[in-house]
């Protein structure tokens, strides 16, 4: 499945409205936000239709998947979103993993659980919100917010230590970079090894950077940390390759129109992170380019890349971080 | 005292949504102290031990109160039995430790669930250590929710 799909679901009591934008959504947040009874309507709108009382609007089915037959269940469910309550244990394990990486349906998962056998992206973690009633017989009105975000920083900042999650190309890129204005940059060699080192250091104003795309299950412990290690500050693109992407170094329509809209252009039974479906966007234009190599994610970073002029197309995209 | 035992716990009960459902009794309902969790948490009131005034979805039964709440209150109510109290948001947080006040109390988390800026005093079951604040605490957290 590819696309984004908005949920419009209401009974007289309640009602949603949120759009889904990838393959993995989490929500979590308080309780009593209403999670549960959003899962409770769909499974009752799925099994009863208009007859339950409850209205639901969506390009796609909608479903709940649960109990302990999940993995026969699931297997007969294609092309459709489907809901999963907390409660459900099987969430965290690399069977359930397994079963939905070269699925066509998007997921829906409501859990406080990092589900770190699940690469979600950090924009994808939503609280559930009431935004009001409007009027004294109608619905209350629930709204989904992002948790997280882009942490794009808002002010400019100018770091003197810089760790990337990042143990490959994007490590080659920012130590390269930070060699030239003497800014210290490390890598954690990966994501469970960023809290090591954010209690390791202590210096003033570091700036942690990690591939959004895929960081998800990390953010609720790294931003856990955060709020006691007061020193970082975090950045979180897509991926390296989105930078490098987004920076218009390669100039092209095709390129423009997935950057817009990834979410229509990223089939989910292909690519299980929109961190991979970006490396291989890179791949194929670098290969499709006679004047350089084609791009490698775990060898050495080519010097095209390094290059003022391009060093400072991508440097752009990190808005308010001055690195250089 | 508040114990926590952090990972996947073999005794723990890890659907406490059911648990409650088919095993709550009225007196847990009609006590103070839950009056007081309901009212905080889903912003809601007892009215009897059958019925639930909730701002939201009207007049419930209390198998409709909050994965959180149900948690709650299984807590105080069945002591000889662990419960997954990562069915709880942060904003139960507060009264997980009220709960543990006067008497051990033994949790099984997840996540990572923040216990605030204040100090407060647990006991982490997986290396028995006593912490007293979430800079103390995320450590170990960290270490065995891997």
């Amino acid at each position: 499945m590819k696309g984004s799909y908005r949920i419009r679901i209401r009974s007289k009591r309640v009602s949603y409205d949120f759009t889904l934008y990838r393959n993995i959504t989490i929500i979590q947040g308080d309780s009593a936000t209403g999670k549960s009874t959003l899962v409770r309507l769909i499974d009752n709108y799925y099994n009863e239709g208009s007859s339950s009382g409850v209205k639901l609007e969506c390009q796609k089915t909608c479903r709940v998947l649960g109990g302990k037959d999940w993995e026969h269940n699931l297997e007969a469910i294609k092309d459709s979103i489907v809901f999963l309550d907390e409660g459900n244990k099987f969430i965290k394990s690399d069977d359930f993993a397994e079963a939905i990486k070269n699925s066509d349906n998007y997921y829906v998962i409501i859990t406080r659980e990092d589900l770190s056998s699940l690469p979600y992206s950090v924009n994808e973690i939503y609280g559930i919100k009431i935004n009001g009633k409007t009027l004294e017989n109608e619905p209350v009105y629930n709204e989904m917010y992002r948790i997280y975000g882009s942490y794009t920083a808002s002010r400019p900042i100018e770091p003197v230590m810089v760790i990337t999650e990042d143990s490959n190309s994007g490590f080659y890129f920012f130590e390269h970079v930070c060699k030239q204005s003497g800014i210290k940059c490390i890598s954690a060699e990966g994501k469970s090894k960023v809290v090591k080192h954010i209690k390791a250091e202590t210096t003033d104003r570091i700036l942690l950077i990690a591939d959004g795309a895929a960081f998800g299950p990390h953010m609720r412990e790294v931003m856990q940390y955060l709020k006691i290690y007061t020193n970082y500050m975090i950045y979180l693109p897509e991926s390296f390759e989105w930078l490098i992407l987004k920076s218009g170094i390669f100039r092209s329509k095709v390129i423009t129109d997935i950057l817009d809209n990834p979410s229509d252009y990223i089939e989910s039974s292909e690519y299980f992170s929109w961190e991979r479906f970006f490396t291989a966007l890179l791949v194929k234009e670098t290969a499709d380019n006679k004047k350089i190599s084609v791009y490698t994610k775990t060898g050495k970073l080519s010097n095209y890349y390094t290059n003022p002029e391009n060093t400072n197309k991508i440097l752009n995209e990190l808005k308010n971080i001055k690195l250089l | 005292m508040l114990k926590v035992y952090f990972g996947d716990m073999e005794d723990s009960i890890y659907n406490t949504s059911v648990r409650f459902d088919n095993n709550y009794e009225d007196s847990w309902i009609n006590s103070a102290i839950a009056k007081e969790i309901i009212k905080d948490i889903d912003n809601s009131e007892v009215l009897s031990a059958n019925c639930i005034k909730s701002e939201v979805l009207g007049q419930i039964s209390p198998t409709m109160l909050s994965g959180g709440t149900k948690t709650l209150l299984l807590i105080i109510n069945e002591p000889t039995e662990i419960f997954n109290a990562s069915t709880c948001g942060d904003n139960c947080a507060k009264w997980i430790l009220k709960i543990s006040e006067n008497k051990d109390v033994i949790i099984n988390l997840r996540h990572i669930m923040d216990f605030g800026r204040e100090n407060f005093t647990l006991e982490v079951l997986n290396n028995n250590k006593i912490v007293h604040s979430m800079k103390e605490l995320l450590p170990y957290a960290s270490e065995y929710l891997r």
